[in-house]
């Protein structure tokens, strides 16, 4: 059952501002009222009212009390100096004078450390060491309660290791990881549902079709009995057949000859199998009867088949097209590469594969088809996975894409380290927040009040 | 957004109502009236005040509202400026209109998106350090680049490579690539803007206090002398920086000493500093493989440790203190505490 405060997360009533990346939550941040909210209340009410601004944004899953203990009214701020300045005055310059600098009349001084330091944006800077927080901050999930989520199902790693705490409170040098597909899961479009029938039925078949084409390959001299028929209008007919035997015995020394994956094995076996049938087929049809119409579907039959094991060639290894080097070797540099050339191609791959004999490219045409099958082999079709493949982002990403400093995110690999704790330094503060300055000290003094 | 009734559903649930009591007995075969059958009881079905926003006035005649005023602004919105946000073209960073291009936040002018490394600054890094050998400070100095975020981006980098050379692919690509489009980038190359400041020291709090210090007017009150005012332990920032020796460099600098010769003098510097640095650790590492007796048994290593029983103190309630100790509980089994790790190594 849903919680009742999840009920209206995303309201547009009264507008909270949340940790997500919705496109609602987008309206609310776009249409914030702030004046507004806290004219014509009393200094309390306007505190209550920031207060619940403020925490229906920052760690809204947080029980109060929880955050209450984590609060501290102590900031972190930096400056940064000047080596050169350093280089060239010892400090005295600063104590001349009555003991703060000689001034010419009417100078102003306007370095940095004159601008506002907005130490009352770090209200919540506490929370942003929370592991769930910064899993959200670094851009791996599209929420911080889903954030949440990904760490209580072990989806996280903190320094190589399982960490199912989302409050774990990340130490400066903490390295944190999550599995990928959680990531492109959070970040990419919604996968349609699949009618659920069809994919249980799919792999008890495909299971069966092993067994009778291992009965097959053990007895190789069956199909070779068949052209026994010398008649003339029979040739076409058991030329086709023998050009099916030799596909199946072709896919055979596949098998046999080279060191393949599981996956591959299965595919050619399934192959075989669906040659098989289209040799029972074709010993079925009477010759005599042939129409020159089925002689051509049947002959469509084969170049399918030749087309689909040809396809199954170039998909082995990825170099295969490229270098025509020995194959064994190959194999053994990259043995896990051969897991990557899946089963389902997507439609570039397909479309090449469907016209590879009587396709001509000139040259430009032809980097153009190599960039499209690299971005394909990049972000392939995949029905196993559970987001739409090929992947592409969420709508109403951009706007919410920002990295804290705090932070330094490799995105291949879906992992950040946590490099220090998050500062103020004048006119900037780290902590990512929707509110201006006012909401900050007055939600700061809030949580003062009490301690 | 939580399934809601329309509110035109609504009104028609309402008329139904008001309609159940006299139809029930007449009409048993047509259960369902029509709009027109229902318009005649209207006016008593107003007369009950109910709870839908877009209630109308009892006089009126006209169809209430599809959508509450909020939906309407939202799909206003949606329609207007929320469509250049649904998908992102181009390889910039577009946030919601706000005072600068760079802010994420409207309101929030404090917090702005500043540039991330990109592929290319990052394998920049990676090239300078493993490559050329070069010290990770002389690196922090020459781009830019925080010694902190040298050592994260080096060490992401090593898990990405080592990835690289299993030949496992990264399923993450496509993210990667298309989330580098949506952030600001730094490329650390010649006339970009410096990355982050370096050279930033912590502000302690001793320091945010005034004090009233006398001095001769005669004395030369340095930087260190202001740090010792505000407490013995307070160092001074020439100390406090990152960098320290970045002073020493344009120390020379002013002095008149070649640039080049300045700069490789640093160099030497810092790299001195990072190899004594490294023997020191190397050396407290053996201390603790010292300490430590392996045996590895069929199953599982087994691991003892020198213990000194001294570490408990004179009364024994000492907090690094050792083993079961009379009269001092043992808190890692009451019910209530936290027992989240505070770190992971």
């Amino acid at each position: 059952m849903r919680q009742r405060r999840l009920l209206r997360y995303h309201g547009l009533k009264r507008g909270r501002v949340r940790q997500t990346w919705n496109k609602y939550n987008l309206f609310n941040i776009a249409g914030l009222q702030v004046r507004e909210s806290l004219f014509g209340k009393t200094f309390f009410q306007q505190k209550w009212k920031a207060k619940a601004m403020t925490r229906a944004y920052h760690g809204e899953h947080i029980p109060e009390r929880q955050w209450e203990r984590m609060f501290s009214k102590k900031f972190q701020t930096v400056i940064n100096m000047n080596p050169q300045y350093m280089a060239a005055n010892d400090g005295s310059e600063e104590a001349a004078g009555r003991g703060s600098g000689r001034k010419q009349l009417g100078e102003e001084k306007t370095s940095a450390l004159h601008m506002l330091t907005p130490h009352m944006q770090m209200t919540y800077a506490p929370q942003e060491r929370r592991l769930d927080i910064a899993v959200f901050r670094a851009l791996f999930a599209s929420s911080a309660r889903q954030a949440r989520q990904f760490v209580i199902h072990g989806a996280v790693t903190v320094n190589g290791k399982k960490m199912r705490h989302p409050g774990y409170l990340l130490n400066p040098g903490d390295l944190f990881q999550v599995d990928p597909v959680r990531v492109m899961l959070a970040t990419g479009l919604k996968k349609e549902k699949a009618p659920p029938n069809k994919a249980l039925k799919a792999t008890p078949e495909e299971e069966e079709s092993e067994e009778p084409v291992d009965e097959e390959e053990s007895s190789p001299a069956e199909p070779a009995a068949a052209p026994a028929e010398p008649l003339d209008p029979h040739a076409a007919h058991q030329a086709m057949i023998q050009e099916l035997n030799r596909l199946r015995l072709h896919a055979k020394t596949i098998v046999d000859a080279q060191q393949i994956g599981a996956k591959h094995k299965k595919a050619l076996r399934q192959f075989m199998s669906n040659v098989k049938e289209a040799m029972a087929k074709a010993r079925k049809i009477d010759p005599a009867r042939i129409s020159p119409k089925a002689g051509s579907s049947d002959t469509k039959l084969v170049d399918d088949l030749t087309d689909a094991l040809a396809a199954f060639e170039l998909g082995l290894p990825d170099k295969k097209e490229t270098k025509p080097a020995p194959a064994a070797e190959e194999k053994a540099e990259a043995p896990a590469a051969e897991e990557k050339a899946e089963a389902p191609v997507g439609p570039v791959t397909a479309a090449v594969l469907a016209h590879k004999s009587n396709i001509r490219l000139n040259r430009d045409e032809e980097k153009i088809l190599q960039r499209l099958l690299e971005q394909e082999r990049e972000n392939p079709y995949d029905p196993s996975k559970p987001y739409l493949t090929p992947w592409k982002p969420r709508p109403y990403m951009a706007p919410f894409a920002f990295i804290p400093r705090y932070l330094e995110v490799n995105q291949n690999i879906c992992a950040a380290v946590y490099l220090r704790h998050p500062v103020a330094r004048p006119g900037r503060s780290e902590v990512p927040s929707p509110f201006p300055h006012v909401i900050g000290q007055l939600a700061f003094n809030w949580y003062l009040r009490r301690r | 957004m939580p399934p809601r009734l329309s509110s035109s559903l609504c009104q028609q649930q309402q008329l139904l109502a008001c309609l159940e009591a006299p139809l029930s007995s007449s009409l048993l075969g047509s259960r369902r009236p029509t709009i027109a059958a229902a318009a005649a009881s209207l006016q008593q079905c107003f007369s009950h005040p109910t709870t839908t926003t877009t209630q109308k006035s009892s006089f009126s005649t006209s169809q209430p509202l599809e959508r509450t005023r909020p939906q309407i602004r939202f799909h206003n919105w949606l329609k207007k400026s929320g469509k250049n946000h649904l998908r992102h073209d181009g390889d910039r960073p577009k946030y919601l209109y706000g005072e600068r291009p760079d802010q994420p936040f409207p309101l929030n002018e404090h917090f702005i998106s500043e540039p991330v490394l990109s592929d290319d600054a990052r394998q920049r890094i990676w090239d300078a350090v493993m490559v050329d050998g070069l010290p990770l400070k002389a690196v922090s100095a020459q781009f830019s680049v925080d010694v902190r975020r040298i050592a994260a981006v080096l060490r992401l980098l090593k898990i990405q490579k080592r990835q690289e050379a299993t030949g496992s692919p990264f399923i993450a690509r496509p993210y990667a690539k298309t989330i580098m489009k949506m952030l600001p980038r730094a490329h650390l190359v010649r006339g970009e803007q410096p990355f982050e400041p370096i050279n930033e020291i912590h502000v302690h709090s001793f320091t945010t206090q005034q004090i009233f210090e006398p001095v001769s007017e005669t004395r030369q009150f340095t930087r260190a002398d202001a740090a010792k005012a505000f407490g013995e332990h307070i160092l001074p920032p020439d100390v406090k920086l990152r960098i320290p020796e970045l002073i020493d460099l344009q120390k020379a600098i002013q002095k008149g000493v070649d640039p080049a010769q300045a700069e490789q003098d640093f160099i030497d510097k810092v790299a001195d500093h990072e190899r004594r640095f490294a023997r020191r650790q190397q050396s407290l590492q053996r201390k603790e493989a010292d300490n430590k007796i392996h045996f590895q048994a069929k199953r599982c290593e087994f691991r003892f440790e020198k213990i000194n029983v001294d570490t408990v103190g004179k009364d024994g309630r000492a907090r690094g203190g050792v083993g079961w100790r009379y009269g001092v509980p043992h808190n890692d089994r009451r019910r209530g505490l936290i027992k989240i790790p505070t770190s992971v190594e």
